[in-house]
Formats: structure tokens, C-alpha cells, sequence
């Protein structure tokens, strides 16, 4: 996961990268014959000392490594915390700066 | 038993004082999961707001006209409208539901994402606004590769 967090005027803008392969169910059964195999992130969670600044629920028709951005209220030198869940309940979590 | 009632008023506090900051975050998986097996547009608002969305154009929708590759397609979404949900769904894939937003304190409706379509069909961004009433825009785009297969 890649995090770019920059303060403009009062927001920042934050764009979060995420490596994962976003297999949804048709594929996996196209790919290993298994729809079970289907496997994306569900739930994208960030927060800024503590206090979440972004909470979305996830489907398998984002993109292959997506990229998500969104906006909120801060300040520079803070820290931007993203954790990601998938459907196998693999947790990803990164930490960023925001600059 | 006046002590009793004391201690378990206590405890009561305790766990109130401890709710907000777990309760920030909204898994709309697990609060409403037929909405991820919802197979319409129409059917995945109900499943996840009850209710019947009005068209408004105070909902900023921006998607490519045609898109040459169907597994990135960029979409941009912004609103003025104080909003507590916002969802987005399309009509081209097996399931309707792509994304739902529980828009925290303090950030702004301003969201970008990539996402995949099978083929060319529309997209409904939906906006629960904090007086309960739903809004949504709908935009249709070609798509020349489609996404999903992989």
C-alpha cells in the first residue's frame, strides 16, 4: 500500500494505493473454477490521531490494485493511518505523514 | 443494594464513554450484507437505505464517456449536500453495489476511485443526506474492453 497525503489550503487530499488483486467471483471461477477463490478488500478504514477521517465498505468491482482518494479536515505533519480489510480477513495497514 | 445500583450505573457510563470512538467506523458488510448481493441498481438502494432516491443535480458525478479499458475506470464524486451515506452502484456487472461511504466528521464528499465494469451500462451515486432524505444522479458510459474478465 502506497499512501500520498498533502495539505491544501484547510484539506487534505489523500490518495491511498492499494496492491491487491480484486479477484471477484466470476474470475475466480474463470481462473481456479472456485467462486469461493474470490478474494477483494471489503472495508478501507483511515484515521488521523485516533479520529477516523475516511470509512468505506468495498465491493469486488473496484479496480486491481485500486485507488482510492478522498478529502478531510487536517493538518500538516500529522499522521494518516489506513488500514485495509479483505475478504479473507487480511489486514493491511500503513502510516503515512501528511505533508 | 443502593451501592449495587451505584456500581452497575458506573459500568453503564463506562461503556457509553466507550462507544464513540469504536463507533466512528461502519462496516456496511456486516450491518447490511444483501446489499452486496443485490443484482439491480434499484434493488441495492432499498436493500441498504429502505427508500426511494430523488434525482438531484447538487451531486457531482464525473465518469469518462467511453471507457477504452473497462478494469480502470476513474470516478469522481463530490457533493455539497451535508451527507451522512453516500453509494455508488452500476447497472453492468453481476452485482449492483461497488462502494458505500459512511462520511465521518470533519471530511468532505470529495471521493475518487477506480473501478471495473463488464460493459457499457450506467452508474447511480446515491446521497443520504443528513435530514434522511436520499439523492441520487445517474450517468451512462460505453465501455470498449470490458473489466471483468480477467
Amino acid at each position: 500500500m502506497k499512501i500520498k497525503a498533502k495539505l491544501k489550503g484547510d484539506l487534505v487530499e489523500a490518495k491511498v494505493m492499494i496492491k491487491h488483486d480484486m479477484l471477484t467471483y466470476d474470475q475466480a471461477k474463470a481462473k481456479t473454477g472456485k467462486r469461493e477463490d474470490a478474494n477483494f478488500i471489503v472495508h478501507i478504514e483511515a484515521t488521523v490521531n485516533g479520529k477516523a477521517v475516511f470509512d468505506a465498505s468495498t465491493s469486488q468491482f473496484l479496480s486491481k490494485n485500486p485507488i482510492v482518494g478522498f478529502s478531510f479536515k487536517g493538518k500538516a505533519g500529522d499522521n494518516l493511518v489506513v488500514n485495509t480489510v479483505d475478504l479473507k480477513g487480511n489486514k493491511d495497514t500503513e502510516t503515512q505523514a501528511i505533508r | 443494594m443502593q451501592r449495587r445500583k451505584f456500581l452497575s450505573l458506573g459500568a453503564l457510563a463506562a461503556v457509553v464513554t466507550m462507544v464513540p470512538a469504536s463507533l466512528s467506523a461502519l462496516d456496511f458488510r456486516a450491518t447490511k450484507p444483501d446489499v452486496w448481493t443485490a443484482k439491480t441498481v434499484n434493488d441495492g438502494i432499498a436493500k441498504l437505505f429502505g427508500k426511494v432516491a430523488t434525482p438531484s443535480d447538487a451531486i457531482k458525478l464525473t465518469i469518462p464517456k467511453v471507457a477504452s479499458n473497462g478494469g480502470q475506470i476513474p470516478v469522481d464524486i463530490a457533493t455539497d449536500i451535508p451527507a451522512k451515506t453516500v453509494a455508488l452502484f452500476q447497472d453492468a456487472n453481476p452485482e449492483s453495489a461497488i462502494m458505500v461511504w459512511n462520511v465521518v466528521e470533519g471530511s468532505v464528499v470529495d471521493y475518487s476511485l477506480k473501478i471495473k465494469m463488464k460493459k457499457s451500462g450506467s452508474m447511480t451515486v446515491v446521497v443520504e443526506g443528513k435530514d434522511g432524505k436520499l439523492y441520487s444522479t445517474t450517468k451512462s458510459l460505453d465501455v470498449a474492453l470490458g473489466g471483468c474478465e480477467g
